[in-house]
């Protein structure tokens, strides 16, 4: 099963009934001119590019912009309409009052597979005591944990908080707890792949793309700045494909992936096999 | 007059085609208009409308002929990351084959009647699929 760890809803028209709504997502997610295509489209898309499933990422802003760009409640109607194709994450604001009801309720009703959370936009250091009871959630209800990692385009928001090594401290109190550095922490991706490589409850997605195309920007990544074989012979079971659609088709960033260089079976675990252990799809 | 109508044309591939003739021919006898032409436009620039004999061999050599021509993985300037859109472009070839087979059609009109060779038929291409895709058919005359 083919599985897309990282894709953002909030254009697909079943949640996008409110021009208001809309633009708030166009300025805060940094996408000014994405259009709006129904489900039946997404679909389609996800066929084309040979996608079984996809993540669906809210991401809960309410103490920094007032709002969440998708909300969880969202991220289940969707998941409702397509439940075989679509899985959702759950986000909460880890300032709000409210964050652990949030969490629980996204958890225990919605029924929502893991947690995103963006420390860059959401404006917390992973390792802050805030997010104590929130982890501990994510470990009592065995939920994972996306976390945003390395570079962030929202404007206001600073890198700091999402360069990988921050993450270290949480992998090491939290070790049964899974997370992943989404976009490979880039531009510190050798950090990602010491983290990915030491720790066994840290992940690494593929949503990375800063420069060139897809293709040319794997290679660049993956083939110089880091090892050609280091995902091949030690990190296959580490890696999870992720697009960050719709900063970028689902299909340019799945056929770059598959030009990586990976043998068969670790290829399948990076498109798929690893998301299923990560969000607990496996046993 | 003019009668301006836009459609959508739901695509299903990273590249594919749709006759649209008999769609066009709804909004001309829509239109009630009897002598004139009708033109058909595409939204966008990385699709096309063309207009040839509707043979699966005909749209194949088209297809090779354009992939030839325009290469998926070539070094283009295109690919990199648009500020104003958010977004990474990395669809050169689609905008490239949309320029080679250019973006509208035109027909006469005659008592009421789309005037069409027995061979022509007009296909809406899709170099950048799947997308939901706007055309806009407009009917001008009497």
């Amino acid at each position: 099963m083919i599985i897309d760890i990282h894709t953002h809803p909030g254009f697909i028209q079943e949640i996008s009934g409110d021009p208001k709504q809309i633009a708030f997502r166009r300025e805060n997610m940094f996408l000014y001119k994405q259009h709006i295509w129904p489900l039946e489209l997404f679909l389609k898309q996800m066929d084309a590019a040979g996608i079984d499933c996809s993540v669906l990422l809210p991401e809960d802003m309410t103490t920094r912009a007032g709002n969440a760009v998708v909300t969880n409640d969202e991220i289940a109607a969707l998941v409702s309409l397509c439940p075989d194709r679509l899985i959702g994450f759950a986000s909460v604001d880890p300032h709000r009052d409210d964050a652990l009801e949030v969490l629980e309720r996204a958890f225990s009703e919605q029924k929502l597979m893991g947690l995103k959370l963006n420390p860059s936009s959401q404006g917390f250091m992973p390792t802050d005591p805030i997010m104590k009871p929130i982890y501990e959630t994510c470990i009592r209800y065995n939920k994972p944990i996306l976390f945003h990692a390395g570079m962030t385009w929202i404007k206001n928001s600073s890198s700091k908080y999402s360069r990988p090594t921050v993450f270290e401290d949480v992998a090491l109190d939290y070790p049964e707890m899974r997370i992943c550095l989404a976009h490979f922490g880039w531009p510190w991706v050798m950090e990602t792949a010491m983290l990915t490589l030491k720790y066994p409850n840290v992940y690494a997605d593929t949503a990375l793309l800063y420069f060139d195309s897809p293709k040319q920007f794997f290679r660049t990544t993956f083939n110089q700045q880091l090892g050609e074989y280091w995902i091949d012979r030690m990190l296959y079971d580490k890696v999870m494909f992720g697009s960050n659609y719709p900063r970028i088709e689902q299909k340019r960033m799945i056929n770059a992936v598959n030009e990586l260089t990976l043998r068969p079976k670790q290829k399948q675990m990076v498109l798929g096999g690893n998301a299923a252990r990560f969000i607990g799809l496996e046993g | 007059m003019v009668k301006h109508y836009e459609t959508f044309v739901m695509t299903e591939d990273e590249y594919c085609y749709q006759y649209i003739g008999d769609m066009v021919k709804g909004f001309v006898k829509d239109s009630g208009i009897q002598s004139g032409i009708v033109t058909v436009v595409t939204a966008h620039t990385n699709t096309g409308i063309i207009v040839t004999e509707p043979l699966d061999c005909i749209l194949s050599d088209l297809d090779v002929l354009l992939h030839q021509l325009v290469k998926d993985d070539a070094e283009y300037s295109h690919a990199h990351f648009l500020n104003t859109y958010g977004r990474t472009s990395a669809n050169a070839y689609g905008h490239l084959r949309s320029i080679l087979t250019g973006n509208s059609c035109i027909f006469p009109i005659q008592q009421g009647k789309m005037l069409m060779g027995e061979a022509q038929e007009i296909v809406f291409m899709e170099y950048d699929g799947p997308q939901n895709r706007k055309v806009f058919v407009d009917v001008i005359g009497d």
